[in-house]
Order: C-alpha cells, then structure tokens, then sequence
C-alpha cells in the first residue's frame, strides 16, 4: 500500500477546514444581508388607529339604542406602546331612514364601560321613525389627527338599523344536548392524507388541526370539498365514487368557497399576503385561475356568489361588498361605497341577522322595510349564525348553542307561525373550518360539513319540506 | 514540492466551501434563518405598570399586527411585513420575527414571567419573551393573574384557549361570531380573522385580571 506523505495530508485537511469555515462565513453573511434587505422600515406608530363597532341592525319598539364604539390609537406621551388608553373622539352621524342629512352627534366617553366606550344616543326623534335609522361615524386620535370611518363607506353606505315590527318570536328553552337528527345520507367523506381520495391538514407544531375548510354543493348535487392544504377541490358526485380531483391555485390557507350554477368556483382567502387586504380568486370548471382581486378591508369571513358576482362579507366595516361585478373588479373605494348589513337575495331584498346574548333576530327586507321577521330566544347560550337562506316561504337558519363544555347546531324552518320544523345537529369538527363554512342548502337539503381525527364528511339532512 | 501542495489545499478549500454552500443550502436552513431575533430584539426587563387597561392592551395587540408567526417566539417590529416568512414549522429555533399564540397573549396581556406575580409590566415590542405559559395552560388558568370564565361572558381582550392554540377577542360581530386576534401559525402570521372559538366546545373561556379599565 502507497503512503501518503504526512504533509500532503496536512495541506488537504487545512484546505477542508479553511473550507467548511469560508462556506459557514459566506452563508452567515448572505443570511445577514438577506434578514436586513428584508426588513423595512417601522410604521409611524402615532398613525395608528382602528375602531370596533357592534351594530344594532334590528331594534325593537321603544328600545334604547346607544351607538357604542371602541377606539385605538397610540398612547399619547413618548411611548406609544405605553399601555395607556389613547385620547380619542368622534362623531356620529345619523338620520332617519335612507335619505336626507345625516344629524352630527358627538360621542362621548363612558369611562365606567368595559367595551363600548365611546358612546352616543340616538335622538329621539330619529329613533322613533318608522322606517328605522342609517349612520355612521367618524373616529378620531386627538394625539395624532388620524382618523377612521365605520362603516368605510361613511355616507355612502351607512349601517342601517331597522325596527324588527311585528317579530315572530321563538322560544328555543333550554338546550337539550346529546339529542342531535341523524343524517339522512353522508355524501361525501375523506381520510387525512395528501393522496388521492385525501383531503390534507395544515401543518403547524402549536396549530389547532385546520382542513377541508369550506365546501359547497352544486346544483346537481355535487359535492365540491376545498381541500387547500393539497391545492385542490375535491367532487363527490352522487352515487360516484372516488371524488374526482380539481388543482386549484390557492394560498394553502383557511379560505371559503363558492360555486357558481355552470361549476364555476370562487375562493375567499381569508388571510392576506404582507400588507395586502385578502383575496377572491375565480376559477372556471376544471380550475384554471380567472383572476384574483383584493378585497377592500382587512379581513372577510364569508363569499356569496350572486347573480353579478362574488360578495365577501368584510371587516371592520360589518358589511357584505361586491368585489367582482359580471367579470370587472370593483375598485376598493366603490366596494366601500356599496356595503351593505344584509345578504342578498334573489329577489333583490336582502336578509340582516343580529345575535345578541340568547337571542338572534333575523328580518328580512325590501324596499319598504322589514317584510318578515323573528326572534329566537334560547335559554341556552347562542354561538354564531351559520346559516340563514330563505326556502320557498320559509326560513331556514341554523345556530350554534353552546355551554362551557358542549354544543351543537340548533336548525329551524321558520314560518310565519313559527319554527316549522326543528333538530340539532351534532358539531363533530375536530379540524377547524372557515368561520361560516359549516352549512350549506341546496334545494330542501341542508349539507354540514364535520371532521373527526380520522377524516372529513358532509352529511345530507333532508328538511322534508313541502 | 510547495509548487504542488499549495495548488491541493487550495482545491480542498474550494471543494469543500462549495460543498458546505451547497449542502446547507439544499437543507433549506440558510433560507430561513434571518436571525431576525439577533439582529433586532432584546432581552431588557420589563416596566412594571400599576395601570393597564383593555384599550391599552388592544393597542398593543394591534402592533403585532401582520408581523409573522414564530414558535416559541416574542419580538417582532412594526413594519406590517413578517420579516421571517417561510420559516419550516418543524424548528422552533429558527428565531424569526413574532410571537406566537401563547407569547402574545402573554405579552398583550403585561404579565410577569414569575407564575405567582399578578402585576402587569410592559414588554416593548422587541423585548424577546414568550413567558411561561402554553395555550394549554392558559385554558387551565394557570398562574395568578388568569382564571378560566364562562365563555357567554367574555368581552374584548379575555382569550378563547385550546389544549393547542390561544386568541384574544378584538371584537364581536352582529352575527354571533368574534373577531380574535391572534398569533394563528407560520402561513398566517399575526392578525385579525373572524373566528367561532366561542361556541366551540374545544375551547374555553380565560380571562387576565386586574383591569384598571
């Protein structure tokens, strides 16, 4: 066997080692410059400012209404993230009805309050008309100057709050958990996985599980299953198996879809790039991308897509705004402009719900105001609105009923005597969804969408209504 | 012979530092690594505070705003772009910008690393704290300054808390959901989104007390 001279080797390990240290070197570096060309300059922390505002949508006869608004700004004093209330203010401006001049109305501070604490009264006056009451306001940092109006769309697309008239009432009484209707078909189901047949979870070492977050049913009955940790949708057609498989180009993040009668779909990415407001993306049958436009506030959690386009319901506003009109974007200041509190409907009225504590209101209303609405009381604690369309003459609304440790969906079949028709469904969601994904109606069947740790499904419950 | 040694060392260093470059480079390590928290962040002590309100809190949340996600994280800036994006959610020591969703409950809600301490103290943004407490044992009530509290009577700045994630209610909508803010994940960053935590039976009501308002 050769020897290798002592030296050679001495100038071969010297050359690995300088080696290994240059490439370290030269990556730190690169890391370095890459962190800092990343890294932008601070916002001016004074410019802050963002407002909260829960609107009395539908109010009742001779109820007090108090407009109340929480406001935020930089903390007057050197250091803006001093923890201190910022010295705030503003305006509300209201009028009766639709029309005519709005009424400036100063809102004062509530000290005593733990929420709401900029306040103004509705005058009396205003609050006594029969057609209801449209406002807005304008929110102020008296440190900085900075503004903001709620709703964005100020004058132009003021909240609109309206006598609920002659309610239905409904009287849920307590809760009786443990009772959910089963389903009358399971139409759809998926294990985890990113094969085919699977939908994907989202990965994150402290992320709750997230997948399969919306779905929607088409007119044949077709099941479209978002599956955005894979890029994909998935169709379950009926009494067909497996579900075939559409890419789609989406963020991999909790979105919300929408599909069109000609099997078009629409996708609400409800989280933004850096800086930027979210997205709607539209897709054709077989998912080619036809285009994406931000929408124009800072968060949405639901789409509709109506006859003219896709609507998100957007925030902070508290409004549903069109983002696409037969194929051209709406500008962000026309968005703004043309926001309104309640889904449309087909027939041109539109569908406002209001929950508050136990009870949730829903109306619906043409042009003349409200034409129909209820009040749903419950003994038991109401979580959120998911589903609210309208069926024939009747109404069905689905609810969440919750305690500290359990809850279900409550589903009604409003008509005008009442609750027609009503069953609870199990909540089986072991991976989180889009906020208002849960539910969908298509003809007389509701379709929830569920998860457990093994997959996702979408039940079928026939409402069996004539 | 020092004719013919030099040229081989110098071919090893080369070799080699290709090599290491290229091989850490395929790893994907050096993509993520911004050392956002070495280059920026600090670790000064805190300032304690014998007034701190809800609006004072939500103003805080509210500069975290947009400002990425890191696990086990607690510093970001205030530039609305999270400087770290893409970081692998595998390594938690990858020391990118933000907090995530337990350090910023932590942080928005001015508590103390001392678990019996119910003080509030000022963290400044690039102050690079977690704190001690999980989503986990938020949900618990662990510590002196949380409690757990029935989850109808939540109002803004008290938490929805999960065995695995934590939110902070910024807002409640007409509609029965809650606006939360939250740290929410590496793709998601730090933000506000409309969320139904509250009548969801996997999580529970927390909330930090000693609010001044």
């Amino acid at each position: 066997m050769r020897k290798v001279p002592r030296r050679r080797i001495a100038g071969a390990t010297a050359g690995v080692a300088a080696g290994v240290i240059a490439g370290v070197g030269v990556l730190a570096l690169a890391g370095v410059s890459i962190a800092r060309g990343l890294e932008t300059a601070d916002r001016d922390p004074a410019a802050l400012i963002d407002a909260t505002h829960l609107p009395p949508l539908l109010t009742l006869p001779g109820e007090a209404v108090t407009l109340r608004y929480d406001v935020y700004c930089a903390a007057p004093g050197a250091d803006p993230e001093s923890g201190v209330p910022c010295d705030a203010g503003g305006t509300a401006y209201v009028r009766a009805g639709d029309f005519g001049l709005f009424r400036a109305v100063p809102l004062r501070l509530d000290a005593a309050a733990s929420q709401g604490r900029y306040s103004a009264e509705v005058p009396s006056d205003i609050l006594g008309a029969l057609e209801g009451f449209s406002y807005y306001a304008v929110l102020r940092s008296n440190t900085s100057g900075a503004t903001t109006r709620l709703p964005a769309g100020g004058q132009y697309a003021p909240l609109r709050s309206r006598p609920l008239g002659r309610a239905i009432t409904v009287n849920l009484g307590s809760h009786a958990f443990g009772a959910p209707r089963r389903a009358t078909a399971r139409v759809a189901s998926a294990s985890w996985g990113g094969a085919p047949g699977q939908v994907g979870l989202e990965q994150g070492p402290e992320l709750q599980p997230i997948g399969g977050s919306s779905f929607d049913v088409g007119a044949t009955g077709v099941v479209n299953l978002l599956d955005e940790a894979n890029r994909r949708v998935l169709r379950f057609a009926p009494g067909a198996a497996p579900p075939s498989s559409v890419a789609v180009g989406v963020r991999g993040t909790i979105a919300d879809l929408a599909v069109g009668a000609d099997g078009g779909m629409a996708v609400l990415e409800t989280v933004g790039d850096d800086g930027a407001t979210p997205l709607i993306r539209s897709f054709d049958p077989n998912g080619r991308s036809l285009g994406a436009w931000h929408i124009a506030e800072r968060s949405a959690s639901a789409l509709e897509l109506g006859p003219s386009g896709p609507t998100a319901l957007e925030y902070p506003s508290s409004q549903w705004m069109p983002v696409l009109e037969r194929g051209t974007a709406v500008a962000a200041s026309t968005q703004r402009e043309r926001g309104r509190a309640g889904r449309a409907l087909g027939n041109g009225d539109e569908l406002v719900v209001e929950r508050e504590g136990s009870e949730a209101r829903i109306a619906q209303v043409g042009p003349r105001g409200v034409r129909r609405s209820w009040r749903i009381q419950s003994s038991t604690p109401l979580g959120e609105v998911q589903l609210a369309k309208p069926l024939g003459d009747k109404l069905v609304v689905v609810l969440r009923v919750y305690s500290d440790g359990r809850d279900e969906f409550e589903v009604l079949v409003l008509d005008d005597r009442g609750a027609a028709k009503r069953f609870s469904v199990d909540s089986t969601a072991w991976a989180e969804t889009a906020p208002l994904a849960r539910f969908r109606l298509r003809g007389s069947a509701l379709y929830a969408l569920g998860s457990t740790p093994a997959g996702v499904f979408v039940d079928r419950y026939d409402l069996e209504v004539s | 012979m020092i004719r013919r040694r030099l040229p081989r060392a110098a071919r090893a260093f080369a070799v080699t530092a290709s090599i290491v470059c290229a091989l850490t480079a395929a790893t994907g390590a050096w993509a993520y690594h911004t050392h956002f928290v070495v280059n920026n962040c600090n670790t000064n002590p805190p300032q304690y505070t014998s007034y701190f309100t809800r609006d004072g809190s939500s103003t805080v949340a509210l500069y975290a705003q947009r400002e990425g996600y890191q696990w086990a994280g607690g510093c970001w800036n205030d530039n609305d772009v999270d400087d770290s994006p893409g970081d692998p959610t595998s390594d938690p020591g990858t020391g990118g910008e933000g907090p995530d969703c337990s350090g910023f409950t932590f942080k928005v809600w001015r508590e103390s690393l001392a678990e019996s301490d119910a003080g509030a103290y000022q963290w400044n943004k690039l102050r690079n704290v977690h704190g001690p407490y999980t989503s986990a044992r938020f949900k618990s009530g662990d510590g002196a300054p949380n409690v757990t509290y029935g989850k109808g009577g939540l109002i803004r700045m008290d938490a929805l808390a999960s065995s695995s994630h934590i939110g902070l209610i910024y807002a409640p909508n007409a509609d029965g959901t809650d606006q939360i803010i939250e740290a929410k994940g590496e793709a998601y960053g730090t933000n506000i989104w409309t969320r139904t935590y509250r009548g969801d039976s996997g999580y529970g009501g927390v909330r930090r007390l000693g609010w001044n308002a």
